[in-house]
């Protein structure tokens, strides 16, 4: 006999209100962009860059994924989640947090309001993920997902300590490296240890759901985590104590390796997906993982031009930062918002009616034509975007930002219209 | 799902039973339940008065079980007014994609 879990009526606006506050950020970090866009081709280290890139990896990445956990651990771990005033606490600690420290960065004033800003932060995260290992611990079964999702959250809290030591830094000098070298440090730890490790946990779990795949390469998983960790431990130790040498090209390679055994893992579901019609959605998540792939192509170029002193290794930085935030990870968020979201809503409205007649579907609560006219701006941000920064021309590049804000804004509309979704008066109310 | 069985005077009913509940959609894939597969048995107990279907969900803990489960009573109360209903979740054997009918399969590929 098997436990059935009902979906909690807080767990609604728990989920609800990350994914608007993160779509928010979204359109925050459009308008940003779009008004600075001389800053996506100087330095990485500008103070508008670090306001944008973390209003981008926190405010608009990490906050849906958030959201998203809430919603989609207890499908992955198999149990309910522990604690919604967690959740909650949790949500308002970061978004203090990153109102501020995006405001501090982007005036940089390394002062009070910086510092109390990652520290706000830091306890968001350090609740978040208090909360999911306990959730984890009360699991019967180990899988593979688990090692995932904890260890996302493990390389999380890194990044987020690594984050206010630096911070801190700023104002009182302790840390005996140079900043920059703790930057590459901060951001892998980032990308690599809670971004990727937790995408490819979760979506382990769920594209063969989403695609009713036959056949699944499990063993594929494990390489990839392996490898990963791998990866992110050899770097951090080599990057720390000897910079960018030689031996980066053999620990990028090991990452390298651990994408396309994950990568192989969902070729091989596409391939025996009995679902044969791929919807948009989908197709936002598969080009992220293109995305993902042509963004790792570049980190040898990267290498190379920092060893020879290559000024190009600035602008293929600012290349690979851009493939991965406003690339990688808001090509995945975009689609799966729309995999994820409607189905909490359509619980909220027709879970009573269900049987009883005939309902709309999940996929009704959003407008499917502003979804393609949003695929469709972001594919043309993305051809501009990197044929500007390629050829370093301004009139591509402020094009691009300017499709990306027009995705942004029918994002958020599609977002606002299944968050304010009413039934028609012939359903009734709950 | 049990063969139909000519000599058990309630398959009748319970085939009834069984195309009624081709009513209760699964919300992401868009499809029936019982072409999907999710559907194990459906028993007549107490004289005929109580209709009893053992089924399972795609994927155990799947955010729309308690849906699809509620929709399964919903539909049945609905339906069949006279009978009580019960319904028994499992999980062994644990779903797959074998126990999609080729009517299923044929729905997916759409």
């Amino acid at each position: 006999m098997s436990t059935l879990i009902k979906q909690p009526p807080s767990l609604y606006n728990l989920v609800i209100s990350h994914y608007l506050v993160s779509a928010l950020a979204f359109v925050a970090l459009a308008v940003m962009v779009l008004f600075s866009s001389d800053t996506l081709q100087g330095h990485y280290f500008h103070p508008k860059l670090l306001a944008i890139t973390h209003t981008a990896a926190l405010g608009w990445g990490t906050l849906v994924i958030f959201g998203a956990c809430y919603q989609l651990l207890p499908v992955i771990l198999e149990t309910e989640l522990f604690s919604y005033k967690l959740g909650w606490t949790s949500f308002a600690l970061f978004v203090v947090g990153l109102v501020l420290l995006v405001c501090a960065f982007w005036v940089f004033d390394p002062g009070l309001c910086m510092q109390a800003g990652s520290l706000f932060l830091l306890s968001g995260i350090s609740l978040f993920s208090l909360n999911t290992f306990i959730t984890a611990r009360k699991v019967k079964r180990q899988n593979i997902y688990q090692e995932f999702i904890i260890t996302a959250c493990i390389w999380l809290i890194a990044t987020a300590v690594l984050g206010v030591m630096m911070v801190f830094n700023f104002q009182h000098p302790f840390l005996q490296q140079d900043h920059l070298q703790f930057l590459k440090l901060h951001a892998h730890m980032g990308i690599g240890g809670w971004f990727l490790m937790l995408i490819i946990g979760v979506s382990a779990k769920l594209v063969p759901m989403f695609l009713v795949s036959t056949q699944q390469k499990s063993s594929y998983l494990h390489y990839s985590y392996y490898l990963l960790n791998a990866a992110l431990i050899l770097f951090l130790l080599d990057t720390y104590f000897n910079g960018i040498n030689f031996k980066t090209y053999f620990i990028a390679a090991l990452a390298f390796a651990s994408v396309v055994f994950w990568l192989a893992y969902i070729f091989y579901c596409f391939k025996s997906r009995m679902r044969k019609t791929v919807d948009v959605p989908i197709w936002h998540t598969l080009l992220s993982f293109f995305l993902l792939a042509t963004a790792m192509v570049i980190i040898p170029f990267i290498i190379y031009y920092q060893l020879a002193g290559n000024p190009l290794s600035i602008q293929s930085t600012q290349l690979y930062g851009t493939m991965i935030f406003m690339g990688w990870i808001s090509s995945l968020i975009l689609g799966q918002s729309f995999k994820t979201l409607p189905f909490i809503a359509w619980v909220k409205h027709y879970q009573h009616l269900t049987g009883k007649t005939a309902t709309p579907m999940p996929a009704d609560l959003y407008n499917k034509n502003w979804l393609k006219w949003q695929f469709v701006f972001f594919c043309v941000f993305l051809i501009c975007i990197y044929s500007g920064l390629l050829f370093r021309s301004p009139i591509l590049i402020q094009t691009g930002l300017i499709c990306f804000s027009l995705t942004a804004l029918v994002y958020i509309a599609n977002l606002l219209l299944i968050i304010f979704h009413k039934p028609d008066s012939k359903y009734g109310t709950l | 799902m049990e063969p139909f069985d000519i000599t058990d005077k309630q398959s009748f009913q319970k085939m009834e039973i069984l195309e009624t509940l081709r009513l209760v959609i699964d919300p992401e894939l868009e499809i029936n339940i019982v072409d999907m597969g999710l559907i194990y048995s459906v028993t007549l107990k107490g004289e005929g008065k109580i209709i009893s279907i053992e089924m399972t969900l795609s994927s155990p803990n799947c955010p729309m079980g308690a849906s699809i489960v509620g929709a399964v009573q919903n539909c049945l109360e609905h339906y069949f007014p006279h009978y009580k209903t019960e319904v028994q979740l499992v999980c062994e054997p644990a779903w797959s994609s074998d126990l999609i009918t080729d009517e299923g399969k044929r729905l997916l590929e759409r």
